[in-house]
């Protein structure tokens, strides 16, 4: 199974812009992008980004163990999210670096207990976690009814000109 | 392959060569157009091909369609089996998969492509070909020609290159697709007769494209145009930005909005 993500440009900077915002205790912020998934050849598959949600300043949880913690009203409202649109969601933070990202363990430990929430309102769709650096961006993908994420094989965001964040090894 | 078999495209920038090469790239319709397009790329040194062209090769295409010859008429070589002749002559070890058939007709490879090409027939064609490439969130680069027949004057010879982005200007939003053009084309259908078409056209619109298109993925020329519509003037020999560039709407475009994307589903709730 391979999955590749695409991102319209304005889109890929307005979450950007969104994310660089300060906040008054957050050291970091979040959103979600709203996805669809596009068939390809055999089990490929494309993820599709189509709008962004940017969390309410007041969903911010102040723990200074984490970059950004977001409580139970915002993740409702992305499960609310997803029955209502029949979109996926997808997890994005920043982190504020040149270069490939990678999630950081308490990524590892939290989001993926965030995406089950949505994998339960929206079981038919991809749901994950995008992680931008400063010029780079990865996603995980968790694929309908599958349990442990992919790494996405490619992101291209959508603009002129294109720009392609392959995979490691890729 | 020698190892400065790219070196006179260096310029292009350190990672071009490798951005190229795992392009995967879909040409929609292997005639006039699409085989000088065809032929350029695998010169530039694409890698990864999706041509449809459901048709064959006859006597009446040899005067435009680059790659083909007297003995492919004879045989009624398919187009498609020309394009790939075409490419591994000069990429012997590209990845090529050719339908012939309609792109309608088998539409997945075309959503894995990093970019299409479209050098279709007529506007209901290139009007369903940006409707897929918006859907898949895909940059399409259509090209086409015509010329028009006016009593007492010469023909007059023109044609467009235009790049539809997703989230950027649409055909219609350009002006080039419309209801009232569409309809006349409708009325027009199966009365038409064998249009005009010439090889030189093809040649400057197709290059403009494949132009735009390496542009597009290295970025060389770093003028980041994020509108492309070009019109050619045949008779005079000039190609340049369409008029109509200068009253773009400014709002997003209300023609593919930005949440139909994806395969089509139907939801219960």
């Amino acid at each position: 199974m391979s999955v590749r993500c695409r991102v319209p440009e304005q889109l890929y900077r307005r979450v950007r812009e969104d994310l660089a915002r300060p906040h008054e205790f957050a050291a970091e912020r979040v959103g979600f992008l709203s996805a669809r998934l596009g068939s390809r050849v055999g089990d490929e598959r494309l993820v599709l980004f189509s709008g962004y949600h940017a969390v309410p300043d007041d969903q911010y949880i102040d723990d200074p163990r984490a970059g950004a913690r977001i409580n139970s009203t915002a993740i409702r409202e992305a499960m609310q999210r997803v029955l209502d649109s029949g979109d996926g969601l997808f997890h994005v933070h920043h982190h504020a670096h040149p270069g490939r990202p990678g999630f950081g363990w308490m990524d590892q430990r939290e989001t993926p207990s965030i995406v089950s929430s949505l994998q339960v309102a929206g079981p038919h769709q991809a749901h994950g976690m995008v992680l931008l650096s400063n010029d780079f961006c990865i996603a995980h993908i968790w694929l309908p009814r599958v349990e442990k994420p992919v790494v996405a094989q490619r992101v291209t965001v959508i603009g002129y000109p294109l720009q392609f964040f392959d995979a490691e090894g890729e | 392959m020698t190892n400065d078999r790219f070196s006179r495209q260096s310029f292009l920038g350190e990672r071009a060569q490798e951005i190229i090469g795992n392009s995967i790239i879909g040409i929609c319709g292997h005639g006039g157009g699409g085989s000088h397009i065809v032929q350029q790329l695998a010169h530039v040194g694409f890698q990864h091909y999706r041509i449809y062209d459901g048709d064959i090769a006859e006597d009446s295409n040899l005067n435009r369609l680059i790659g083909a010859t007297v003995d492919d008429c004879q045989r009624e070589s398919r187009k498609t089996t020309i394009a790939e002749r075409t490419i591994k002559g000069l990429q012997p070890n590209a990845d090529v998969k050719v339908y012939p058939c309609r792109w309608q007709n088998q539409p997945e490879p075309l959503r894995a492509c990093d970019l299409i090409f479209g050098s279709v027939d007529g506007f209901a064609e290139r009007r369903e070909l940006e409707a897929c490439a918006r859907r898949y969130l895909l940059p399409l680069i259509d090209i086409g020609m015509d010329v028009h027949c006016v009593e007492n004057e010469p023909p007059r010879m023109a044609g467009q290159v235009i790049l539809s982005v997703p989230g950027g200007p649409c055909m219609f939003c350009l002006g080039f697709l419309n209801e009232q053009v569409l309809a006349r084309e409708g009325e027009r259908y199966g009365d038409a007769g064998p249009r005009p078409q010439v090889v030189w056209p093809n040649g400057v619109l197709a290059s403009t494209a494949v132009g735009i298109a390496v542009d597009l993925l290295t970025d060389w020329t770093r003028e980041l145009r994020s509108v492309v519509y070009l019109e050619y003037d045949g008779n005079r020999n000039t190609i340049k930005p369409h008029v109509r560039l200068q009253y773009l709407p400014t709002s997003p475009c209300p023609h593919y909005p930005a949440n139909q994307v994806g395969d089509p589903a139907f939801t219960m709730r």
